[in-house]
């Protein structure tokens, strides 16, 4: 691509320029805080000048799911070594893609999807010697989608799965972690993550968890809420029900009593100053925070500790083997915290400063250790929440940056693909047993249906009866490419 | 999909079309003047220069004159100005990173002079506190981190790199110039070879030490050098042209190429010849012919070995050309043991080594007589003795199963005691007599070295103190290898069935180094070993002793020199604005220009660039004076404006309408509880406080050891800098937070600690004296009358609450409570 892409869209784009969150909020009013602090914003007079309110945690339409566990697994899975099968790639061997039948792929037009983020760069290329898949396929379940012998049991699972084979994305470095959660790469215009979408529409369902949560290594960016503000940041959990936070419990006697008068003496105190500082953004936010602060130290402990699980369920996460333990627990604590109302949690997959995946080379060895890490425990809690009647209401979004390419990089590598990937969604009103859209015969370009990231985002927030443009702030306008479009063809 | 295309592809063109002006035209690459649009405002006329007196703005501050304007044109009413106390808690956190007492609140209320403010000011910048809250925002920007790596293998920055941490204290509270600060810590060592204080600035260049690979040490090097000081991303070049910026991927290498020949080392300091206790982690060049070769797509397995780079700056800056002059260093820089100390330090180490190995026979005397005396036989073969001859139980004790008579094994052990009691009294006196030489060998090899480095050719002085020292040498050697060799022959009488094999290999080798000893004595040496008192960084986990040892060479580049000077060049555009920006960020919370480190083409003009080349101008012209900046910012109006949001019509505050609230960074906060609570440990300066046993620390905390491998839980928990990149903090607000605040150590520790302070003094206070104080004395106001009975009616719950738990004195423990609750006020970590 050329050499003057903008790092920013808001140096181009005057809208976004010059409005951070705090100039909404101060003409706006509150997103969020007690009903005691908003009447007491309204009564001085600081609030609605116009059309546009704030959510209610009401939802704009019918919603079909009340939470989403979403998990990422960082660094870029093979697409045709998981959801894509293409067997043409064994028959084309060591050839380059102009040596084989299929037209298209080099097409300029096709190409410009994707910018280059760095020229040149050692990773991120496209290779154009075609590698041969690492691992077979068979078709799973019913529907009878093909699913590779690296997620057996997800395989097994395929009637539950809606599987989106033509994702794309715009760009080829791992800041593209980043642009699956917020529709924008990470050198762009900073926008909220869709969690944190998620956390602003919607009310809670429990006053004492936070509605948005993250488990496991974080991407680059912790700042989830942007410009919606810092109460809008997932709140980081491990799961040790030991310390499942950090200071989770006082020093010293003190007794529970004995704190809820300290906390709610700095609450009332805080909500004191709320009138000389009524938009202060990091005051609202404080007071909240205190609020919940103090209920989680109660509540999470509970929901991590396993001990009631039956061995029977704690075997479906596959708890009982240290290849899947540490997901597997995430993924149960997922599934408690659904039963009690969290609206999103967020569980990536995959250490390192790229994430784990990113197979480079050795995609074979890495493949197949990390699949086993997740494929039971995401296979034992689709099952668990079908069982307990959870996965009408819960969306399962099993997702990753981009795919990789279908030529080899090294001797037994694949690099980053943005052109055409593979996720699925299942649960919520999501069809199960479907693949939909389809890449080339290669698993090169989306041909079929191809959907930007943020069509996720759109069809999570339709189905939690959230309306993405009635979400967005008056001076915060967003482009219609970071709305997306909801992916019908999936839906029940 | 297609219109989604369409909207990316029209935002990228859309971008190009700006891309054709000039890049040398863009405002920061052009030097800061003080220009035009205010003197239009003003109504004088440039020559006036508000630089001299500041005609210009008719003795209003420049900032309050520069913001007026603007916002009078954008018709803008600012706040009125916080409260009294509010400015004064303001000014101190921002000054010294602790809140004012109570009795500081009441002088400052009390003072109605035209000059109030400015006496809190000139008070605070002359405390010593000073240099170290603002040290700490310094070693953000320049990257403090300690030493880590694994077990004792240093992998990752250098030993008692806190030398460094002092030197910032130390400058910023003498008021270094900024530009002298920067040419210390870049070149300290070719601008001072021999002064020690000065070298500890190039800590910060030995704090990028990478044992495995010089590449990612240098690019960090690259990176932050031009982030730090230039506010550029040169590290945009490292495998291709800059994208954006008028930088060629030459210019990175020729950038590196500056800093090729560098290398780090320790050197003795006064008082201690073991450098892992202490030393000063300094810079030097080692290397001063490696070429510099540009890595093609930044590979450093591929360089373009047709063409060497020459170091070098982006054309786009050159307003002047690297004056590159080689240095000839004086001996003491390239041979650190002539420094004047390195003689006491090592007789001193001599003459203690001495005292020990005397001590050693004499312990080993009174062994021996024990084994002689057959009543002591239990006594001497069941237990350890003093010197150190540790009989084994396994061994002394017979046989379980043995039927013979025990006379028989009782005299063999005690044969055996006695040949280990008096092998061990042979090691220890033949030690000592080792001991006893080294004086003289300190002295002979001092005088040789200062005789060999006064005078370029050898003159028949040095060759006789040469041959003096030589001899002394040898002497030394050979009592030294027949000391080993007795230890080895002591240890191997001693060993048990587990460690024998190893005290046979030792043996062995201490005789067959006797014997190489023996062999060079007879035949004369014509060299010694001079004094080293400096220990040189691995250049690699593999590099051999006898390439470590090698001497420094004699001159250094000056490559660094010249890049420092061109960097504080008074016609370099950048260095000044980059500095006021972070100085400004710190005091306002939001930037004059938005990208702190990134000055390049994609940072557009800034709304108030006369105003931050204003501030440069005048930095330049005062001697880079940081604390007259500090002054100019917080004696504005500006500054003192209320934070209150009600009825201010600039939402984004881009014209500084109100004072930007910003949390307490980490170290502010837990200084600020140690410090309320009477608790902070003042004590300045030295090596650092290790973070896990200091869960409830005294020591202020920039003390605080910090590197990837050492995090303080407290500290991470409120967003501590990373160590290896941090040029504004982030703010973030968890829950998390609030549960340290209520349940951490420190919290509860400090909270009892202020209640009995408060409770105290001046005499037994009453619940309604000790809400008031306490609340004051934390947030820094007095309480609102809802404020109050809000305390009030707490203080009695927790009164209640205690005395149902029949906890012992419930007035107290209700007290801490509501202490503990005023600590997690929002305006207590706030700076308002």
């Amino acid at each position: 691509m050329n050499h003057n892409m903008p790092r920013s869209f808001s140096s181009i784009h005057p809208g976004l320029s010059t409005l951070t969150r705090r100039g909404f909020l101060a003409r706006a009013g509150l997103g969020f805080g007690s009903l005691a602090l908003g009447t007491m914003l309204a009564r001085d007079g600081l609030g609605f000048d116009g059309g546009w309110r704030p959510p209610t945690g009401m939802p704009h339409g019918s919603p079909q799911a009340k939470s989403v566990i979403w998990i990422f697994l960082r660094g870029g899975l093979s697409h045709m070594e998981s959801f894509d099968p293409k067997p043409a790639l064994n028959q084309y061997e060591g050839k380059t893609f102009d040596e084989t039948p299929f037209e298209g792929i080099n097409d300029p037009e096709k190409r410009k999807r994707v910018r280059v983020v760095v020229v040149n760069d050692a990773n991120g290329q496209q290779r154009n010697k075609i590698y041969p898949l690492q691992i077979g396929f068979q078709p799973g379940g019913r529907s009878g989608i093909e699913i590779s012998d690296w997620f057996p049991h997800l395989r097994a699972s395929a009637d539950d799965l809606a599987v989106i084979r033509s994702m794309w994305t715009t760009d080829d470095n791992h800041g593209a972690q980043v642009q699956f959660h917020t529709g924008r790469h990470m050198l762009d215009v900073q926008e909220p993550s869709i969690g944190a979408w998620v956390n602003y529409g919607l009310g809670t369902l429990n006053e004492n968890l936070p509605q948005f949560i993250n488990m496991g290594p974080r991407f680059f960016d912790k700042r989830d809420g942007r410009y919606l503000g810092p109460a809008f940041d997932a709140v980081p959990l491990k799961i040790d029900p030991r310390e499942p936070l950090a200071y989770a419990s006082p020093e010293g006697d003190l007794s529970a009593k004995e704190q809820a008068i300290q906390f709610d003496l700095a609450g009332k105190l805080n909500r004191l100053r709320a009138s000389e500082h009524p938009a202060d953004q990091a005051l609202e936010a404080r007071i909240k925070s205190y609020e919940l602060a103090f209920r989680m130290q109660m509540a999470v402990p509970e929901v991590v500790n396993f001990d009631r699980e039956s061995e029977e369920t704690k075997r479906l996460y596959g708890l009982d083997a240290d290849t899947t333990k540490p997901f597997g627990m995430q993924l149960l604590a997922a599934r408690r915290f659904v039963e009690r109302g969290v609206r999103f949690i967020q569980i990536q997959h995959g250490e390192g400063a790229a994430g784990a995946w990113d197979a480079h080379s050795g995609l074979k060895a890495n493949h197949s250790k990390l699949s086993q890490q997740v494929d039971k425990p995401t296979a034992g809690l689709l099952g668990d929440l079908k069982r307990r009647g959870l996965l009408e209401q819960t969306i399962v979004v099993f997702a990753t940056e981009f795919g990789r390419t279908p030529g080899s990089q090294g001797s037994d590598g694949r690099d980053h693909h943005p052109y055409g990937f593979s996720i699925w969604m299942a649960g919520g009103g999501i069809r199960g047993g479907i693949a939909h859209g389809a890449t080339d015969e290669l698993g090169f370009h989306a041909v079929e249906n191809a959907h930007y990231v943020t069509d996720v985002h759109a069809t999570l927030l339709q189905q939690l009866g959230l309306d993405s443009h009635r979400l967005e702030l008056p001076d915060r306008k967003r482009l219609e490419a970071d709305h997306g479009n909801v992916i019908h063809e999936i839906l029940a | 999909m297609s219109h989604i295309l369409a909207i990316f592809t029209a935002v990228f063109s859309a971008a190009l079309q700006g891309s054709e002006a000039d890049p040398s035209e863009h405002w920061a690459f052009r030097p800061p003047t003080i220009s035009g649009s205010f003197f239009a405002s003003s109504q004088r006329s440039p020559a006036e220069s508000p630089v001299a007196g500041q005609p210009a703005f008719r003795g209003r501050n420049p900032i309050d004159a520069i913001l007026d304007g603007r916002r009078r044109a954008k018709s803008l009413a600012p706040n009125p100005p916080a409260s009294k106390p509010i400015w004064l808690r303001r000014v101190y956190l921002d000054l010294i990173g602790l809140p004012p007492t109570l009795a500081e609140i009441r002088a400052f209320e009390a003072d109605h002079s035209a000059r109030a403010r400015e006496t809190v000011v000139e008070r605070l910048l002359a405390r010593p506190q000073h240099g170290e809250r603002w040290a700490r925002h310094f070693m953000d920007i320049w990257r403090y981190c300690d030493w880590w790596g694994l077990g004792d293998q240093l992998r990752y920055s250098q030993k008692h790199i806190w030398h460094w941490r002092d030197w910032i204290v130390e400058s910023l509270n003498t008021d270094k110039g900024y530009d002298q600060m920067v040419v210390e810590q870049l070149a300290g060592d070719e601008l001072a070879p021999g002064n020690m204080d000065t070298l500890r600035a190039t800590g910060f260049l030995a704090r990028n030490y990478y044992l495995f690979n010089r590449t990612t040490w240098l690019d960090d090097v690259v990176e932050h050098t031009t982030k730090a000081f230039l506010g550029l991303t040169l590290n945009c070049a490292k495998c291709h042209d800059h994208k954006y910026d008028p930088i060629a991927q030459t210019d990175y290498y020729a950038w590196r190429a500056i800093f090729e020949p560098y290398h780090a080392r320790l050197d003795e300091l006064p008082g201690e010849t073991d450098l892992e206790r202490n030393g000063i982690p300094r810079v030097y060049d080692l290397h001063l012919d490696r070429p510099t070769y540009l890595q093609i797509k930044g590979d450093p397995e591929n360089p373009d070995k047709s063409k060497p780079i020459a170091p070098g700056v982006p054309y786009v800056l050159a307003f002047a050309r690297l004056q590159i002059q080689p240095i000839n260093l004086p001996a003491q820089a390239h041979q650190p043991g002539l420094q004047p100390w390195v003689i006491s330090n090592h007789l001193d180490a001599a003459n203690k080594g001495i005292i020990t190995a005397r001590q050693t026979v004499e312990n080993a005397r009174r062994s021996l007589a024990e084994a002689e005396s057959p009543a002591k036989l239990t006594a001497a073969t069941n237990h350890s003795s003093e010197s150190g001859i540790a009989l084994s139980n396994q061994e002394s004790q017979p046989e379980p199963d043995s039927e013979k008579g025990s006379g028989d094994s009782q005299e063999q052990d005690r044969v055996s005691a006695l040949e280990r009691a008096r092998s061990a009294l042979d090691a220890a006196e033949k030690a000592l007599t080792a001991a006893e030489l080294r004086p003289s060998l300190v002295r002979a090899v001092m005088d040789a070295d200062i005789e060999r480095y006064a005078h370029v050719s050898a003159t028949n002085d040095s060759l006789e103190k040469t041959g003096v020292a030589v001899e002394t040498e040898s002497k030394f050697r050979l009592a030294e290898a027949e000391a080993n060799l007795a230890k080895a022959q002591s240890d191997r009488l001693i060993a048990d069935s587990k460690k024998i094999a190893d005290a046979e290999k030792k043996l062995k080798s201490a005789t067959e180094a006797l014997e190489k000893v023996r062999k060079e004595s007879s035949s004369p040496a014509t060299n010694y070993t001079s004094l080293r008192a400096s220990s040189k960084a691995l250049e690699g986990p593999d590099e051999t002793e006898a390439n470590r040892v090698k001497s420094y060479p004699a001159t250094s580049t000056g490559r660094r020199l010249a890049l420092a000077r061109w960097i504080v060049d008074r016609q370099n555009p950048l260095t000044a604005r980059v500095l006021v920006n972070h100085v400004w960020t710190r005091h306002f919370n939001q930037p004059l220009v938005p990208s702190l480190t990134d000055f390049g083409l994609r940072s557009p003009a800034p709304e108030h660039q006369d105003l931050l080349d204003w501030l440069a101008v005048d930095f330049m012209e005062h001697g880079w004076s940081l604390k007259r900046l500090h002054r100019h910012m917080l004696l504005s109006e500006t500054y003192a404006m209320s934070s209150s949001n009600t009825g201010v019509h600039d939402p984004e505050n881009q014209f500084y309408s109100r004072m930007t609230t910003q949390r307490l960074d980490a170290q502010a906060l837990r200084d600020s509880l140690l410090y309320l609570a009477g608790a902070l440990d003042f004590q300045a300066g030295g090596p650092t406080v290790d973070p896990q046993k200091d869960d409830i620390g005294m020591r202020r905390s920039l003390y605080f050891k910090q590197s990837p491998e050492d995090l303080h839980k407290f500290l991470e928990t409120f967003d501590n800098a990373d160590p290896k990149e941090c040029y504004r903090r982030a703010e973030t607000l968890l829950p998390q937070q609030a549960l340290a605040l209520a349940n951490s150590k420190l919290t509860s520790v400090a909270a009892a600690k202020l209640t009995q302070r408060l409770t105290r003094s001046p005499e037994p206070a009453s619940d309604e004296i000790f809400i008031r104080t306490a609340f004051e004395t934390i947030l820094g106001e007095k309480p609102e009358r809802s404020e109050y009975d809000a305390c009030a009616e707490s203080l009695r719950q927790l009164l209640e609450a205690a005395r149902d738990l029949q906890a012992p004195q419930p007035e107290f423990r209700a007290r801490t409570g509501l202490v503990q609750a005023l600590l997690n006020h929002n305006d207590f970590i706030t700076i308002r």
